[in-house]
């Protein structure tokens, strides 16, 4: 049987596998593994490490997580109060960016790894990596620049700031978290951390209008991924379609993988990627918590079918609902393999 | 004329060009065009126009959405007062984010359009507990209780929209009170609006206009 790290690597060189890589991306289930409070959880980079590791080889997916949660990154930032629940993802509980003036005092920390918030984290990565490093790719989780503020100030107040300015305020945020985001990659590659999902739902025509694609996120993207190049990139848009700038995505920016939206038609977005990457296709896991059996199976059976023929093709979930049974977990995944597979062909 | 006004504000508004839409809106009252016309026959209408794109799948933007709620509530607290009497109000709503959840665009964006539609909204802000909802409706004499949640564990919890609509039950104010639920959850599950006690659901801001109307119509009758 092949492994994690072998089923990726055939996907994106379009050679041959036993089947599709698999990617389900647990991250609040480590709690319920362990026996923990989430609060409790996600205070220890070895409980991360421990319960991803243990998820995987009770499941048989194809990665592993080295994210928290997304509020990290306003952490490493200066956010000091997360919001913890005993059935959902942690969340930013302080805006870092209260007024105006906030932003010209934000500071981007000069070395990353050395802040307190990443500890945990890196001590998580150093475990998946020597346990399971080159066998099973390692994923980590990084806020675009253009993103990155919805967690420092809140999406209304941001999505005010985008659209009507002040100008100058607006690309003096964008220019630090861009920073941020650079010093972010390389801590991670560093690391050792094997794809890097790239997380930027203001790089889909569901929050914004072509025009300012093109004329502000695409340069503003180009700024974060220049120094450091695009591999182990995947483009994600936070479950926002995006099939329609795939194109200029590959142009302009030269990223390989695209973990798509569950709403973005896969065949579609396979064809529009022509061979040139990996297309993903993702499930609506928060149907997960109402479908039955068959309901599931048959959803996994017509995304596969629709994103296999060719190869260079991946199955995944977005952030997998806490209450999502465990049943229907595997339901998902047994059919994923299934389906997944390829009978020599 | 009326009509180049309209055509006008709204390609302002498609391009989400603020500046523009207010300098339209201006320039129409300086042609003698009343503030009840520019309220009516503009702002209303564009509204509406981009109901029609939406449901005829032409996809239109987060950013125009809330650009076309944010220019519509300021030209209407601009346009109100200069009306010759107080417009006629169609209902009242009572509007916030779930508890726990801290997720505040969606209620602005619903907040605008309702406005522009002469719905009086009271906004009770961020991460509100089930009890408050009830009691500020039955304050302000609300005909809806809208409750916007970004998570799925603050959609369906037990404090979400589930203990409102059991609160409602508990009170016997079920037919003086509906439940209007909205957010990413319920964009990902089309049927969970029922699962979780809501009489209905909206996809994007300026649906939930339309949605919630009919809900207040619902109970005034
Ligand atoms: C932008 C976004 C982010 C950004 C910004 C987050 C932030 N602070 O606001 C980033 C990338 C940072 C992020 C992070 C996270 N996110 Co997020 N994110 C999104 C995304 C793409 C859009 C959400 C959004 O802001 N939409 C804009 C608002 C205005 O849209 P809306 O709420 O849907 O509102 C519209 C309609 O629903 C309607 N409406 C809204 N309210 C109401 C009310 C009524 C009464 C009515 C009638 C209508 C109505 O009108 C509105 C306007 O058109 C969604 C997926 C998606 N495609 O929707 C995921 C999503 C909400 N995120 C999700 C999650 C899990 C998270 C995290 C918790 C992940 C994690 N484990 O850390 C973090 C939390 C971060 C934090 N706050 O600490 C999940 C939630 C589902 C779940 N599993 O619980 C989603 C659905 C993605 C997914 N499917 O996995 N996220």
């Amino acid at each position: 049987m092949m492994n994690g790290m072998e089923r990726l690597t055939a996907a994106i060189n379009g050679t041959l596998a036993d089947r599709i890589p698999v990617f389900c991306n647990l991250l609040d289930q480590g709690a319920k593994e362990l026996g923990l409070s989430i609060k409790e959880y996600y205070a220890s980079g070895e409980h991360v490490a421990e319960a991803q590791l243990r998820m995987r080889a009770k499941y048989g997916y194809d990665c592993l997580w080295s994210l928290f949660y997304v509020g990290k990154e306003a952490e490493l930032l200066g956010c000091r109060k997360i919001i913890y629940a005993k059935d959902g993802p942690p969340n930013v509980g302080e805006m870092v960016i209260k007024k105006n003036d906030d932003i010209s005092r934000l500071q981007v920390p000069d070395d990353i790894t050395s802040h307190p918030a990443f500890a945990e984290e890196l001590k998580c990565l150093r475990i998946l990596k020597a346990e399971a490093g080159g066998k099973y790719p390692v994923c980590a989780y990084l806020t675009a620049s253009m993103t990155m503020p919805a967690l420092l100030m809140g999406m209304e107040k941001w999505m005010q700031m985008l659209m009507m300015g002040p100008a100058g305020l607006r690309d003096e945020l964008l220019t630090k978290c861009s920073d941020f985001f650079q010093k972010q990659v390389a801590a991670y590659r560093a690391a050792g951390a094997d794809v890097l999902v790239y997380s930027n739902p203001f790089g889909s025509t569901d929050f914004i209008p072509r025009t300012f694609f093109d004329e502000i996120s695409l340069p503003w993207m180009e700024s974060d991924l220049a120094p450091g190049g695009t591999a182990g990139v995947v483009y994600y848009c936070g479950s926002a379609r995006f099939n329609d700038v795939i194109e200029s995505v590959i142009q302009n920016l030269g990223i390989g993988v695209f973990y798509l939206s569950p709403m973005d038609d896969i065949a579609e977005g396979k064809k529009i990627v022509a061979g040139r990457g990996v297309t993903c296709g993702v499930i609506n896991d928060i149907m997960l918590l109402e479908w039955s059996k068959e309901e599931i199976r048959a959803e996994v059976k017509r995304m596969i079918e629709a994103g296999k023929p060719g190869g260079k093709f991946l199955f995944g979930t977005l952030v997998m609902p806490y209450a999502i049974p465990e049943e229907n977990i595997r339901t998902m995944l047994e059919a994923a393999y299934e389906y997944g597979r390829f009978d020599s062909e | 004329m009326l009509e180049q006004v309209m055509t006008q504000y709204n390609e302002a508004i498609m391009d989400t060009d603020r500046d523009r839409a207010l300098q339209v809106v201006h320039d129409a009252l300086a042609l003698e065009i009343t503030p009840e016309e520019v309220v009516f026959e503009v702002v209303v209408p564009a509204i509406e126009l981009m109901m029609k794109s939406i449901s005829e799948n032409q996809g239109v933007s987060l950013a125009q959405h809330f650009m076309a709620a944010q220019i519509a509530s300021e030209v209407v607290d601009d346009m109100v007062p200069r009306f010759r009497k107080a417009p006629q109000i169609i209902g009242r709503v009572v509007i916030g984010t779930s508890q726990g959840d801290f997720h505040g665009l969606g209620k602005r964006i619903v907040a605008g359009c309702l406005k522009a539609m002469m719905i009086e909204v009271t906004d009770l802000g961020l991460n509100v507990a089930p009890e408050r909802f009830v009691d500020e409706a039955l304050a302000h004499d609300a005909q809806v209780i809208a409750i916007s949640s970004m998570m799925i564990h603050t959609a369906r919890g037990e404090n979400g929209c589930r203990r409102v609509r059991q609160i409602l039950k508990e009170r016997g104010v079920e037919d003086r009170i509906k439940i209007a639920v909205g957010g990413a959850p319920y964009r990902f599950d089309p049927e969970l609006y029922r699962s979780v006690g809501g009489d209905a659901w909206a996809e994007n801001g300026i649906t939930a206009g339309r949605v919630i109307t009919c809900l207040i119509r619902e109970v005034r009758k």
